[in-house]
This record gives structure tokens, C-alpha cells and sequence, in this order.
């Protein structure tokens, strides 16, 4: 019965009306557990935690960095199961969801490269250095400037995302790259701390703001994409009646 | 209240970047939508008085 409702549910947010009144009632919450969540981390990351005994308080740019760099990729994975589901079955929506993907990817990339580089003047001595990890993270950064770029290209927005969609798929192949490039090269950045199988190397007294920070940035993932679908939805389907009923009709 | 840390200048340029892009996200998204619904508006009003022009 429930499964029944779920799937029948999961159909009707196929429908652009549907998604639009889901994503209007659903993104503010997703922003308010965004604020929630990422004002209880911070205030553990600034306040709680002790400083690193090497690196001092330089270490809580981490709290930033690590969210950042591993949303920004999660973000790619996401996309590109998109850009498959868009390309096979040609689901407007889900070409929609896959462009709007790559704005938010791209300010957490560009996140994770400014805190990576913040944080590597006073550790390293150097605000840049063409290691593996982070020549491949500015890779993760361009391929999502070009994937906004090529879908903003073309007038027919379809065309446009279908093309965008062949670009994410092929730039998926610098997730594995970014991930493994710790382990495949010899780089100047540390391999990883935190491992889901094995013991990780970081004290226990700093995963409580990183786990904190982690759900912020998924629920800021979600809430963003949501804003950023229904506007585009908003836009391709301007002269279409359901926008003249639920848009015109509520702002008049 | 601000707590006092060593390499202050980097944290809080790090926390200060994190901070305007998350507002640039949450804000940007809004202005887009309000173009975009003052554009349909004004679209509509010109389509009304145009209707009337003709009646």
C-alpha cells in the first residue's frame, strides 16, 4: 500500500506543476535545516573542537574544505545519473534537475579550492601547487563551467541539456581520478583521513562538526537545486497555462 | 565571543568565502525568479490592454 502511494507519488512529480508546487513547499525547509544544521557545526568547528597540536587553528578551514570538496563530487555522481536517465529516457525534468546541478557543483568546487588554498599558505607555503588532487579538483571546476557554459549555448534549452548531458557523462571519468589521485601519485596533499572501511587516522573529538557539516552542505545541495529547477521550469514553460494559473494568479 | 585563533586571517577568510557563496546561492535563485515573474506579468498586462484596445 505504501510502496502503492510512494511510486504513484514518484509519477506525478514527473509533471511540472507537481514538481513546482513539491519544490516550493519542500526548499525552504531544506533551508531552514540548512541553517540548523550548519549553525550547530560551525559553532562546534569554531568553539569546541581544539586546535590541531601541528597546525593550530588553521586546521578548522577543514570543516569547510572537506563538506565542500566531497558535496562538489557527490553533486557530479548525482548529475550524471541524471544526464543518463535524461539521455535514455528523455525525461524533461530530470534534464532540467541535471543543469541546475552544475551552478551549485561549481560554487562548492570553487569552495574547496579557495579553503584548500587558505589553508595551504601558512601549512605548505604555498597558495597553489600543480599536485594531482588539486590539478584534478580545478578539472572538477572547469568541466562544470563548461557544462553550464554549452547548455546557456543554445536556444533550444533541450537541444542544449542533451549535449550538456554527453559532456557530463564523458567529465565523469574525473571523479575516480580525484578520489584515487592521492593514492595513484605522489602528492603534496595528505592521502585520505577518513575512511568508511578501515580505521580513520583523525581524532574522534574532530568528527562531531565534519558529520554536522557534511548533512549541512547535502541539505544546502538540496534546497539549492530545488530553487534553481523550478525557476528553470518556470522559465521553459512561461507561456504554458499552469504557469499562468499558479504563478500570475498568486503574485497578483 | 569571537573566539581568538591562530591563523585568524586564513579561518575567517575560509569561513567568509563559504558564507557569500551559500548566500549567493539562496539569493540568486530569488532574484532570477522575481525577473522572471515581473517579465510574465508585464506580459500579460500588455496582452490584457491590447484585448481592449481591439474590443
Amino acid at each position: 500500500m505504501i510502496w502503492k502511494t510512494l511510486k504513484i507519488w514518484f509519477h506525478k512529480l514527473g509533471s511540472a506543476p507537481s514538481f513546482y508546487r513539491f519544490a516550493r513547499v519542500v526548499s525552504p525547509w531544506l533551508w531552514f535545516g540548512f541553517a540548523v544544521t550548519a549553525a550547530y557545526g560551525l559553532y562546534l568547528a569554531l568553539y569546541v573542537v581544539p586546535p590541531d597540536y601541528q597546525q593550530g587553528d588553521s586546521a578548522r578551514i577543514l570543516y569547510i574544505h572537506v563538506p565542500a570538496a566531497w558535496q562538489a563530487m557527490f553533486i557530479y555522481l548525482v548529475m550524471t545519473i541524471l544526464a543518463i536517465i535524461a539521455l535514455i529516457w528523455r525525461i524533461r525534468l530530470t534534464e532540467i534537475l541535471a543543469m541546475s546541478c552544475a551552478p551549485i557543483g561549481a560554487a562548492l568546487t570553487l569552495v574547496c579550492l579557495v579553503t584548500g588554498s587558505l589553508w595551504g599558505k601558512p601549512m605548505w607555503g604555498t597558495w597553489w601547487e600543480w599536485d594531482a588532487r588539486l590539478t584534478s579538483m580545478l578539472v572538477l571546476l572547469f568541466i562544470y563551467i563548461g557544462i553550464m557554459g554549452l547548455y546557456a549555448a543554445f536556444d533550444d534549452r533541450r537541444k542544449g541539456a542533451r549535449i550538456a548531458s554527453v559532456l557530463i557523462i564523458a567529465g565523469a571519468v574525473n571523479i575516480p581520478i580525484i578520489h584515487f589521485s592521492v593514492e595513484w601519485w605522489n602528492t603534496l596533499h595528505q592521502g585520505a583521513t577518513i575512511k568508511l572501511t578501515g580505521e580513520s587516522s583523525m581524532d574522534p573529538s574532530m568528527l562531531p562538526p565534519l558529520i554536522w557539516m557534511v548533512i549541512s552542505t547535502k541539505l544546502f545541495f538540496g534546497a539549492a537545486l530545488l530553487d534553481r529547477a523550478r525557476n528553470e521550469l518556470l522559465d521553459q514553460d512561461r507561456s504554458k497555462k499552469w504557469v499562468a494559473r499558479q504563478v500570475l494568479e498568486t503574485s497578483s | 565571543m569571537i573566539p581568538e585563533l591562530s591563523h585568524a586571517s586564513y579561518v575567517w577568510t575560509s569561513y567568509s568565502v563559504f558564507g557569500v557563496i551559500v548566500a549567493w546561492q539562496f539569493i540568486q535563485p530569488l532574484i532570477r525568479r522575481k525577473r522572471l515573474v515581473d517579465s510574465m506579468l508585464e506580459a500579460e498586462a500588455e496582452r490584457r490592454a491590447a484585448r481592449r484596445n481591439q474590443q
